[in-house]
C-alpha cells in the first residue's frame, strides 16, 4: 500500500522543511503549500490523507477560512485537519479546543513550538501508518 | 507593601477648563455651607442676646429676618447637595456664582440693619472676592469685585444722603454722615476689593497654566505609554515564529539522532532547547501583558471560584509533590463566585501558585487560602520559600526585574509573572498586597471584587478617552 500523504500549508519555509523531516522518517509522504489559496487548490488536485494548517498566515483568520473551505469541499469534507497555533497569535478571541471544536472545523489543535513527539504522536492517532 | 491599585493618582480632566473637578468642588461648596450655618446662627445669637436680652437699641427684625433667609437660604443648598451628585463642573460653577451673589446681598442687607459703613463686617466682602478668585477665572473675579462695590457702595450713599434710613449700632460712633470719613471708607474699600481681585487673578493664572501645562505632559506620557506597548506587542509578534522554528528545529535532530549523538554534543543541544523554551515562555507572557482591552461586558462570566482555584493547584500538584512540598488549600463554603474573565483569573492563581511552589524551600508549605468577605474576595498564597527582601518588594512587580533569591533559586524565570498578575488585577479592578522575610517566606494576598469592572485609568490607557 501507497504511503500515506500530508499537505501542511504553513509560511514559515524552514517549519516546513523540519516538519517534512520529522514525517518522512516516521513514513509518511509530505507536499507543501505556503498560502492558503495554493494549499486549497493542492488540496482538492492531490486528495491529502491529512492536512496540516497554520493558523495565521497572511491574514489574522486565514487559517480558519482554509479550513471551513476544505470542510464544504466534498473531496476534503473527511480529511483530517490538524492546526497548528501559536502562543501569541492575535486571533482575536481565544480558542479552546474542549470547548470549541464543536463549530470549528478542524480536528486538533497543536500548539507551535511543535516538538517532534507530539507532532507524530498526533498524526498517528488520525493515520494510523501501515507499516 | 502596599499596591492599592483600585486608587491610581487620578488623572487630571483634560476637557474641563476649571481648576477642580465638580467632585471636589462639591467638597468645598459642603465647607461653604458650614461657614453659613455658622454665620447664620452666629447672626441670631447676637441678636437674641444683644437685642432681645439686653434690650440693646438695635435694628431687631431685619437683623432676624437676615438671619432667618441666610438659614433658610442654606438649607435648601445642603438638601440640593444631598440629592443631587455633583456630575457637571459647569452646573456647580454656576450654583456657586448664585450662591456668592446672594450671600453678597444678604452680607448688604445685614450691614445696613447693623450700622452700614460704621460696622466693620465690611471686611466681609473681602473675604467673598479672595473666595472668588481662587474660584473663578478673570472677568468673572472682576465681576464679583464690581458687585462688592456697587453694594456697598450703593448702601453707604444711600445713607449719606438720605435715601435709606441709618441703623445706628451702639457700639460705633455716629459717623454715617460723615462726608470726609464715608469718601475716606469707600475709597479704601474700592482699593482693597479691586486690589484683591487683582491679585488673587495673578497667581491663579499662573496656577491655571502649570495645570494646563500638566495635562498636556499627562497626555503625551499615556500616548508614549500606548506606543511602548504597542512596539512589545509588534516585537513579541515578530520575535515569535523564529524562536519556534528554531526549537522545532533542534527538538527535530535531538528525536532523530540524539541517541547517536556524542553526549557533550547533546548535551549542547539540549541546552539550547532548554534556553528556547524559556524564550518561548517570555514571549508567551510578554503576549499576556501586552494584550490589552479585554475588560469588556461581553467576556465577563460567572466563575465558580473554589472550582477555578482548585483546578489551578492540581494542575501544579506533581510539580509540588516532585519538590518534596505540601499544598495546602482552604476553601469557603458554600463556594464564592465571580464574574469576571475567566482566563485573566486563571493566570493570577497559576502564577502566584507556580511562584510558591518554585522559590520555596525544600520540604516546605505552599498555602492556599480563599475568603469571601461579601463583596469582594480575598485569595492567599503563602509559602515557606526565599522570601524577598523589603527593598525589593516594591520592584518584584516590575517588568523582567527578578529578586536575587529569585535568580539564585531559578535560572529559567521570565521575570515576568509578577508584572502580569498585576497587571491582571489591576484591570479588574482589585489589589495586591505582598508581605515577606527573607528566608521565612512570602504571602501574596489578592482581593478581587466580585464583578469586575473597568476602572477610569484603564479607558484612559485603552486610548476610549482622548483629551
Amino acid at each position: 500500500m501507497a504511503e500515506k500523504t500530508i499537505l501542511v500549508i504553513d509560511d514559515d519555509i524552514d517549519l516546513v522543511e523540519i516538519i517534512r523531516v520529522t514525517l518522512e522518517n516516521n513514513g509518511y509522504r509530505v507536499i507543501d503549500a505556503q498560502t492558503g489559496e495554493r494549499g486549497l487548490a493542492m488540496a482538492k488536485e492531490q486528495n491529502p490523507d491529512l492536512i496540516l494548517l497554520d493558523v495565521m498566515m497572511g491574514k489574522v483568520d486565514e487559517g480558519f477560512q482554509v479550513a471551513y473551505q476544505l470542510r464544504s469541499d466534498e473531496v476534503t469534507a473527511d480529511t483530517p485537519i490538524l492546526m497548528l497555533t501559536a502562543v501569541t497569535d492575535q486571533t482575536g478571541f481565544d480558542f479552546d479546543p474542549a470547548r470549541d471544536k464543536d463549530f470549528l472545523p478542524v480536528n486538533e489543535f497543536l500548539e507551535k513550538p511543535v516538538s517532534p513527539r507530539d507532532l507524530v504522536d498526533m498524526v498517528r492517532k488520525h493515520l494510523p501508518t501501515n507499516v | 507593601m502596599r499596591h492599592d491599585l483600585r486608587n491610581p493618582i487620578e488623572p487630571l480632566d483634560p476637557g474641563s477648563s476649571q481648576f477642580v473637578s465638580a467632585a471636589s468642588l462639591r467638597v468645598r461648596l459642603d465647607w461653604f455651607n458650614k461657614l453659613r450655618w455658622g454665620a447664620a446662627v452666629g447672626v441670631l445669637a447676637v441678636v437674641l442676646v444683644a437685642g432681645v436680652g439686653l434690650k440693646a437699641p438695635i435694628e431687631v427684625r431685619g437683623l432676624l429676618l437676615t438671619g432667618v433667609v441666610l438659614l433658610l437660604l442654606n438649607t435648601v443648598y445642603v438638601v440640593r447637595g444631598w440629592r443631587f451628585p455633583a456630575v457637571d463642573i459647569a452646573i456647580e460653577m454656576r450654583l456657586v456664582k448664585v450662591q456668592m451673589v446672594c450671600d453678597l446681598l444678604l452680607l448688604t442687607v445685614l450691614l445696613h440693619f447693623s450700622g452700614g459703613v460704621e460696622n466693620p463686617l465690611l471686611f466681609l466682602y473681602i473675604l467673598h472676592v479672595i473666595i472668588a478668585s481662587l474660584l473663578f477665572k478673570g472677568r468673572e473675579i472682576f465681576q464679583i469685585a464690581w458687585l462688592a462695590i456697587f453694594l456697598f457702595t450703593a448702601e453707604v450713599s444711600g445713607e449719606y444722603f438720605g435715601l435709606l434710613p441709618h441703623h445706628h449700632i451702639p457700639t460705633a460712633s455716629e459717623v454715617a454722615h460723615e462726608l470726609p470719613f464715608t469718601l475716606m471708607t469707600l475709597a479704601s474699600f474700592w482699593l482693597v476689593i479691586l486690589f484683591s481681585a487683582y491679585v488673587g487673578a495673578r497667581i491663579m493664572s499662573h496656577n491655571r497654566a502649570i495645570k494646563d501645562e500638566l495635562v498636556a505632559r499627562q497626555s503625551d506620557l499615556l500616548d508614549e505609554d500606548r506606543a511602548k506597548t504597542d512596539f512589545f506587542r509588534f516585537v513579541t509578534h515578530e520575535i515569535k515564529s523564529p524562536v519556534n522554528t528554531a526549537q522545532s528545529g533542534v527538538e527535530t535532530a535531538l528525536d532523530l539522532i540524539g541517541e547517536s549523538m556524542v553526549p557533550s554534543v547533546r548535551d549542547v543541544l539540549e541546552r539550547a532547547v532548554s534556553r528556547l523554551k524559556q524564550a518561548t515562555a517570555i514571549i508567551r507572557d510578554l503576549a499576556e501583558l501586552t494584550r490589552g482591552g479585554v475588560l469588556k461586558e461581553e467576556n465577563l462570566t460567572v466563575v465558580d471560584f473554589n472550582q477555578l482555584v482548585t483546578a489551578a493547584v492540581d494542575h501544579q500538584r506533581e510539580t509540588a509533590d516532585r519538590a518534596g512540598l505540601k499544598l495546602n488549600v482552604v476553601l469557603p463554603d458554600p463556594a464564592v463566585s465571580l464574574t469576571t474573565i475567566r482566563p485573566m483569573v486563571e493566570t493570577i492563581v497559576a502564577n502566584l501558585v507556580n511562584n510558591a511552589i518554585r522559590y520555596n524551600r525544600e520540604g516546605g508549605r505552599v498555602s492556599v487560602r480563599l475568603v469571601d468577605t461579601g463583596k469582594l474576595v480575598r485569595l492567599v498564597v503563602e509559602d515557606e520559600g526565599v522570601g524577598i527582601s523589603a527593598e525589593e518588594q516594591t520592584q518584584v512587580f516590575d517588568e523582567f526585574y527578578r529578586s536575587a533569591e529569585a535568580r539564585e533559586k531559578s535560572d529559567l524565570g521570565t521575570g515576568l509573572g509578577l508584572a502580569i498578575v498585576k497587571k491582571f488585577v489591576e484591570e479588574l479592578g482589585g489589589t495586591i498586597d505582598l508581605e515577606s522575610d527573607v528566608g521565612k517566606g512570602s504571602t501574596f494576598i489578592v482581593v478581587l471584587p466580585r464583578k469586575s469592572r473597568k476602572n477610569r485609568r484603564m479607558k484612559r490607557s485603552s486610548g476610549e478617552i482622548r483629551p
